[in-house]
């Protein structure tokens, strides 16, 4: 299946003011995220920033010994690859696609320039750093502080918000690879959320039967993220700035 | 003219510097002082000398751990540098020591005329982020000990010192552990010889030793 996408799906580039859409417009091109493709990986060059139009890229934290855990999931909300126009050079993070989409993306010169050149995508882009931010600081403190089942449910609704069914498609190996947890302990707490009617899951595929119920469930660092995410990037915030 | 003591300051043109300056108030940061609180307005950025800052992730309401540490290698304030008023997190100084100071409207005008401050800022912020997660993996994956260890080197980075005061209570929330596993992890360093601990006040006495019991965290992120 294959929809068209645009990318005004992305919320940073609808968020433009049209003139610098139109300027970058044909600089975008559009490229699909299979599942499972490492976008770029810990210690590397990236030689594009990329806007999701649809699917979710996980950015995970890589330890020395191969070790990783999720530090934050990107879906149509932002963008990949925020090190080229922080000028930090190479990041200690990898990106790969969970969730199968689109994406629209920039070369590294390219978006280099337009950052350098202020204005309102600037503006958006520092902003979106922020949310990040809020994102990867309340991950830490959900490892730390928080049951997995709480981490599970927090990782479903995050997933969920950047998705346009109730479905996904995910092994709970990759969901334990993604939390830097034992697969054990994935199947005891998704065990759990189907055993109480809020989740099916089999053969790969986890459908979100109850949300109301997950929300409840979920430890308060989802909806911190979400609000944060939802304020920081309201675009009226990004244009009166 | 005195040598530059806040390394983020001490890389921007000279010409932007001397702008900045009648701006900068020296303060005299006080150990557990309270910078910012989670959700308030942000009134002043602080550049760091000889202080320490730490900013501090609350859950339900309770300081639950550090994120992020600020010493002469940056500035306390980052989301106003982003376009945003309101800080996330508790900013607590854990190093008293002097810093120095300049007001939210100020730093913003300084900003917008100075694309070196705002490039600084950014590639700084570009550090702390992999400081987050680095916190987040290192918190997933290591032990109490190794991380006390790891957290007692960024200390020492920053304050170019071995020796500092800390109490077993505010290690604990650095750390996001209960105080007896503070306790346990540094009796263990302090057996094996590579701090001495009493009264609040900690003394590295073996800084190979320290980095070797540290976990490998440490190393991605020394401060240059």
């Amino acid at each position: 299946m294959r929809t068209r996408s645009t990318p005004k799906q992305n919320h940073l580039l609808a968020a433009l003011p049209a003139a610098d859409l139109l300027r970058l417009a044909p600089q975008l091109e559009p490229v699909p995220l299979p599942l499972g493709a490492v976008i770029y990986e810990s210690g590397g060059e990236q030689d594009y920033v990329y806007f999701p139009a649809s699917g979710i890229v996980s950015l995970l934290y890589v330890m020395n010994d191969g070790a990783a855990a999720e530090i934050a999931v990107v879906g149509n909300e932002g963008m990949v690859g925020i090190s080229l126009f922080m000028g930090g050079g190479t990041t200690p993070s990898r990106a790969v696609v969970q969730s199968v989409g689109r994406a629209y993306r920039l070369d590294a010169a390219q978006i280099k320039r337009e950052f350098a050149r202020g204005g309102a995508l600037q503006r958006l882009l520092l902003r979106y750093t922020q949310a990040l931010i809020t994102q990867m600081t309340q991950t830490a403190v959900c490892n730390r502080h928080h049951q997995l089942e709480q981490q599970l449910c927090r990782w479903l609704l995050l997933s969920l918000d950047r998705l346009p069914s109730s479905e996904l498609v995910m092994t709970q190996q990759l969901i334990a690879n993604m939390l830097g947890v034992r697969r054990e302990g994935v199947t005891e707490a998704a065990g759990k959320l189907q055993a109480d009617g809020l989740i099916s899951y089999r053969r790969g595929r986890i459908s979100v039967l109850d949300r109301a119920k997950l929300e409840q469930r979920v430890c308060e660092c989802y909806g911190v993220v979400k609000r944060e995410s939802d304020r920081l990037l309201a675009s009226h915030a990004v244009i009166a700035a | 003219m005195a040598p530059i003591a806040n390394s983020l300051l001490a890389a921007l043109p000279r010409k932007d510097y001397q702008r900045m300056l009648s701006g900068l108030v020296p303060v005299d940061l006080g150990f557990g002082d309270v910078l910012y609180e989670p959700g308030k307005p942000i009134r002043d950025v602080y550049f760091p000398s000889q202080s320490l800052v730490s900013l501090l992730t609350l859950v339900e309401g309770h300081l639950a751990l550090e994120v992020g540490l600020v010493g002469r290698d940056g500035m306390v304030g980052i989301p106003l540098a982003l376009g945003i008023d309101a800080s996330p997190v508790r900013a607590l100084v854990q190093g008293g020591g002097p810093a120095l100071r300049m007001n939210a409207a100020r730093f913003r005008r300084e900003l917008r005329r100075s694309p070196a401050l705002q490039r600084e800022l950014n590639r700084y912020v570009h550090t702390l982020m992999a400081q987050i997660s680095q916190t987040a993996g290192c918190n997933r994956f290591h032990v109490v000990q190794a991380r006390l260890a790891r957290w007692l080197l960024m200390t020492r980075d920053r304050l170019r010192s071995g020796e500092f005061r800390m109490t077993h209570q505010f290690l604990s929330h650095m750390l996001g552990v209960r105080r007896v596993g503070v306790t346990e992890a540094a009796s263990a360093l302090q057996r094996r010889k590579l701090i001495e601990y009493s009264r609040g006040n900690i003394r590295i006495l073996d800084n190979r030793g320290l980095e070797d019991a540290a976990c490998s965290c440490y190393e991605g992120i020394k401060p240059s």
